[in-house]
Formats: structure tokens, C-alpha cells, sequence
């Protein structure tokens, strides 16, 4: 074997194991998927096509449609409340505003190590009627009889969960943008302190405008990571009470696995998919705007 | 100027120190509360246990087999994250070190996979395993891990290996030393500091890993820690003592991992956004 031959083969051998796997469960069964969401398959016999019958079914039921706008908030409270919360947080401890900033860091990022089914039952139990909020807003008020009604309305049952993902989530955010912030040149905010810039000056001219691309990248990071959105609502409400809190991935979850539609979950988590690149291409559009116009 | 700043600082601090009790409250009421029979928690939710009443964590972990939970969630952690970090490495190496044009392609399908969701295979997956009938089996929960890990993985390796000189290697190999010893012998101990990182992130993902094995597996032998205390939320015990107890076996050990890698652990998600 020549030496440009064993390069070759060594080169093969080293990706293979890993493109193995990826080729069989990933890119396989996607293919796989978006096939059988074309058809009315019910996990035996063979599949029937049936065109984009799956997909017409799920665009004018009433529950996807609510569980689209409840994917929808939880978009909107990740890009809107994680990230600039996250971003505000990480601004404040890079500028040293505050004593013992690393241990509020600690303590901020801390819930990112528990597993969302930890956190879904431990704020069941903190917004149940036996829960900790409830026994406050007793003893604050006085009425001994109080509930939380909230998981009782259709429009706000999904509130609490918002609550919940931003408790969740903000140390993350807070974590990325403050190691991007310590990568920026100090000397241009040297240079700025010294031309006479206040803090908030500087925030908008020089901070600001050198984290767009960070932004855009944690935007679709909380895109993509809100459309999946499972573990906690499944394990916090299961969707219910009566669909109310239910999100795609759930709808997804029971139709296929507790109605066995295989054709029609699969059609539902190609909308998933179909989601999420369609709002990363709007959000791409959205930055190079922004970053044509800092420059 | 000099005020305003003082102001500032206030509100910062008052901003920080409402975060930290956001975090540090719902863990210490959860942690006391586990310590409190079912009929002290219900009555009186804020009240300090009277004693260290240590039976739920003992029945949580009889009745709720959290020993063997506990185990499979260690077995899928440890092998996957490996198996994972292996891979990735040895991708990385052949998508940075070597100039063939379809490495150039790879890269990007593993770029695309970074999109691509559990959901959107969840469906063909479980038909797939229960058809090789490994679907019920940790063989069967692993693969997946490894394959839902490298996306992001061959991503870090490629990007810290490409930052390593070529000299090195190229040296070795005049010197009549196989890629493959190159590979082990100069590669993996230049690339330790990203090797743990690698290691650690992908570790805490697996742990808490749900929906796969709330899906492709239905037997308890061969359930993890998430799927497993998720069941006290049903209908198997409505003992919250039990409940609260679980979750505190679930979350200490975390808790102590990330207190003792929080920045390795920190540095892998910066790492994921750092991407230009």
C-alpha cells in the first residue's frame, strides 16, 4: 500500500464509525419520516399514500392550532425574556457592577444541571395547592382558601410553564454572552471611557452592535430549542388540562403514540422542522439588516 | 455621574441577589420538604421539618427502583458520552487534517444535523428498533445518544484541532508513524482541555436525556432516572414526601457535578455559540 493510499484509507476509517451512526438514526429515518407523513400508516400493513391529507387534517385542527400559538409564546418568551434578561445579567457582571459576581453567576446558571423532569415536578409541587406560592399569598392576604386557578383558563394555563423555562433558561444566555463579552477588545471601551462616553453610550455604540452576531446565533439557539420543547411540559402538565398547555412536539407525542398515526405524528414533526428552519431564515434575514446597518 | 453610578450598582445588585433567591429558594424548600412526612407537607408547606425524617428517600428508593434507574442512567451516560467524545474526536481530526474535498461536505451535514430535532425521528426510529428488535435494550438507547451527541461534538473537535499545528503530526509521520498512532499517541493528549469539555457537556445532556427513552423503551430494567421519576408524578404515589424525595436524589448528585465542573460545563455552551 502507498502512502497516499494508507492517508485515504486512514482517513475513511476514522470518520466511518461516527457517519455509521449518523447516516442510520438521524439522516435515514428523517428521510424515512417525511415519507411516512405522506401516508395514513398505523404501524402495520402497508402504508397508504395519501398526498398532503396528514398535513391538511393537522392545519385546521383546533388543538394544533392552539398548540402552535403556545410554541409560538414560548418563542417569543426566549427570545424576549431569556436572551435579553441573559444579556442584561452578563452585561452587569462584566462590567463588575456587583461584589461576589462569580457566585451569582453559580447560583444564576445552577438550574441548567437538572433535568427538566426534576424541574417540571418540583414547580408542580410549588404552584399546587399545597405548594409554596399558595401557602405565601395565604399567609399574605389573609384568605385561607386561596388557589391557584391559573391551569384552569385556556389562554393562560401556559403562563406558569413560560415562568418555568425562563427560570430554567436565563443562565444559559447569561453564560454565553458573558464569555463573548470577555472575548471584546477592552481597549475600544478604554478608548471610549476616556473620549467621554457614559455607560449607557457605550452599551449601545460599541457593546451592542459587536454582539449582533451572538445574538442572532443564541436567537437560534432558542428558536430551535423552543420548537422541541417536551420534556418539561410533558412531565409539568402532559399538555393538558384539556390540550391547554400542549405544544407540537406533545401533539406529536400522543397522536403517534397513544392513537398510533404514525403517518400523522410524522407529518406533525415535519411541521416542527419546517418551523424551525422557516424562523432561523427569518431571524438570518433579520441580522444581516441589523448588521448592515451598525455598519 | 459619580450618583448615578451608585444607583446603577443597587439596582444591579438587587437584580442579581432576586436571581440567586429564584434558584437558591425552590432547591432548599424541595430539599427540606423531602424531609417531611406526606401529611406535614400538605398541612403546613412552609413549616421546617420537626425531625430528619429520612423514610421517604429509603421508599422512594425501594418502591420507585431508583437503584436500578440509577444504574441505567450511569451505564447510558458513561458509554454514550464515551463512545460520543471517541468518535467526534477522530472525525474531527479527519475533517481538519486531511485535504480531501468531501471532508468539506461532511462538515456541513454534520452542521445540518446541529438542526435537526428528536422528533423529527422519533416515528421511523422506534419502528426501526422494533423491527432489528433492539428497541427495549440499552444497545438501543445508546445509539441514538451517540448519534443525537455528534453534531455538536465533531463541531468542537474540528474547530479546537484545526487549532493545532501541523508540525507536530507532520514530523511524526516522517518519522514512519502511522495516522492511527498519530491519532492516539500526539492528538488525544494535545487535545485533553477540549476533551473534557466535550466530555462533560455531553455527559449532563445524556443524563437528563428523556424522550428517547420515555419512547423507545417500556421495561423498568432498562429506564433511566428521568423516565423513572417522572412516575411518581402519575398515579404510582401520591406521598409527596416520596416525591419530594426522588427529586432530591435526582438533583444532588447534579448539583455537585456542576459545582465541580460549572466551567467546563459553562465553556460548552459558550463554545456553541461562538461559532461564526
Amino acid at each position: 500500500m502507498t502512502f497516499s493510499q494508507q492517508k485515504r484509507m486512514s482517513y475513511y476509517a476514522f470518520l466511518a464509525p461516527g457517519l455509521l451512526l449518523f447516516a442510520s438514526i438521524i439522516i435515514f429515518p428523517v428521510a424515512y419520516s417525511l415519507t411516512l407523513s405522506f401516508t395514513s400508516f398505523g404501524g402495520y400493513g402497508t402504508p397508504e399514500f395519501i398526498g398532503l391529507g396528514n398535513y391538511a387534517k393537522i392545519i385546521s385542527d383546533e388543538v394544533f392550532l392552539h398548540s402552535l400559538r403556545n410554541n409560538l409564546l414560548i418563542v417569543a418568551i426566549s427570545v424576549f425574556g431569556q436572551i435579553p434578561l441573559g444579556f442584561l445579567l452578563a452585561y452587569l457582571l462584566h462590567r463588575k457592577m456587583v461584589r461576589n459576581g462569580d457566585f451569582y453567576q453559580t447560583m444564576i446558571f445552577l438550574p441548567i444541571t437538572i433535568s427538566p423532569v426534576v424541574v417540571a415536578l418540583l414547580w408542580n409541587q410549588i404552584f399546587s395547592s399545597s405548594g409554596m406560592v399558595v401557602a405565601l399569598i395565604r399567609r399574605l392576604t389573609g384568605e385561607s382558601q386561596y388557589v391557584i386557578r391559573i391551569f384552569e383558563d385556556r389562554q393562560l394555563a401556559i403562563l406558569p410553564i413560560l415562568f418555568v423555562l425562563l427560570w430554567m433558561h436565563t443562565g444559559t444566555y447569561m453564560i454565553i454572552f458573558y464569555a463573548n463579552l470577555q472575548k471584546m477588545t477592552p481597549s475600544l471601551l478604554e478608548a471610549a471611557q476616556i473620549d467621554g462616553a457614559n455607560e449607557s453610550q457605550m452599551m449601545i455604540r460599541i457593546i451592542l452592535p459587536s454582539m449582533v452576531g451572538t445574538i442572532a446565533t443564541t436567537a437560534i439557539f432558542a428558536i430551535s430549542g423552543s420548537l422541541k420543547a417536551f420534556d418539561l411540559i410533558y412531565a409539568m402538565t402532559g399538555g393538558g388540562p384539556a390540550h391547554f398547555t400542549e405544544v407540537i412536539a406533545i401533539y406529536m407525542y400522543i397522536n403517534t403514540f397513544k392513537y398510533y398515526k404514525y403517518g400523522f405524528g410524522s407529518a406533525a414533526s415535519m411541521i416542527i422542522v419546517l418551523l424551525a428552519v422557516g424562523l432561523i431564515l427569518l431571524l438570518q434575514y433579520i441580522s444581516r439588516k441589523f448588521e448592515r446597518r451598525f455598519e | 455621574m459619580r450618583k448615578r453610578l451608585t444607583l446603577a450598582s443597587v439596582l444591579s445588585s438587587v437584580l442579581m441577589i432576586a436571581f440567586t433567591l429564584l434558584t437558591i429558594i425552590p432547591l432548599a424548600w424541595m430539599i427540606l420538604s423531602a424531609f417531611k412526612p406526606h401529611a406535614l407537607i400538605v398541612r403546613y408547606p412552609l413549616a421546617l421539618p420537626l425531625s430528619w425524617y429520612v423514610d421517604n428517600f429509603v421508599l422512594s428508593w425501594t418502591q420507585g427502583h431508583l437503584g436500578i434507574y440509577f444504574i441505567n442512567s450511569t451505564i447510558y451516560s458513561f458509554v454514550a458520552t464515551l463512545l460520543t467524545v471517541f468518535f467526534a474526536l477522530s472525525s474531527g481530526y479527519a475533517l481538519s487534517k486531511f485535504p480531501y474535498k468531501s471532508s468539506r461536505v461532511i462538515s456541513l451535514i454534520y452542521t445540518l444535523g446541529l438542526l435537526i430535532t428528536v422528533h423529527s425521528v422519533i416515528v421511523p426510529l422506534f419502528i426501526m428498533e422494533t423491527k432489528l428488535g433492539i428497541s427495549n435494550t440499552r444497545l438501543g438507547v445508546i445509539l441514538p445518544y451517540i448519534a443525537f451527541g455528534l453534531p455538536f461534538q465533531v463541531f468542537l473537535a474540528t474547530t479546537y484541532i484545526k487549532g493545532i499545528p501541523d508540525a507536530m503530526q507532520e514530523s511524526a509521520i516522517i518519522d514512519g508513524a502511522t495516522f492511527f498512532q498519530v491519532f492516539f499517541r500526539i492528538l488525544i493528549p494535545v487535545a485533553t482541555p477540549i476533551i473534557s469539555t466535550m466530555f462533560i457537556y455531553t455527559f449532563l445532556g445524556n443524563w437528563n436525556e428523556f424522550i428517547l427513552v420515555l419512547t423507545l423503551t417500556s421495561d423498568l430494567t432498562v429506564r433511566s432516572l428521568p423516565v423513572g421519576i417522572n412516575s411518581f408524578a402519575g398515579g404510582m404515589s401520591r406521598d409527596y414526601g416520596l416525591q419530594f424525595a426522588a427529586l432530591v436524589i435526582g438533583t444532588v448528585p447534579m448539583i455537585i457535578f456542576y459545582l465541580v465542573f460549572k466551567d467546563k460545563i459553562a465553556q460548552g455552551f459558550a463554545a456553541g455559540a461562538l461559532k461564526e
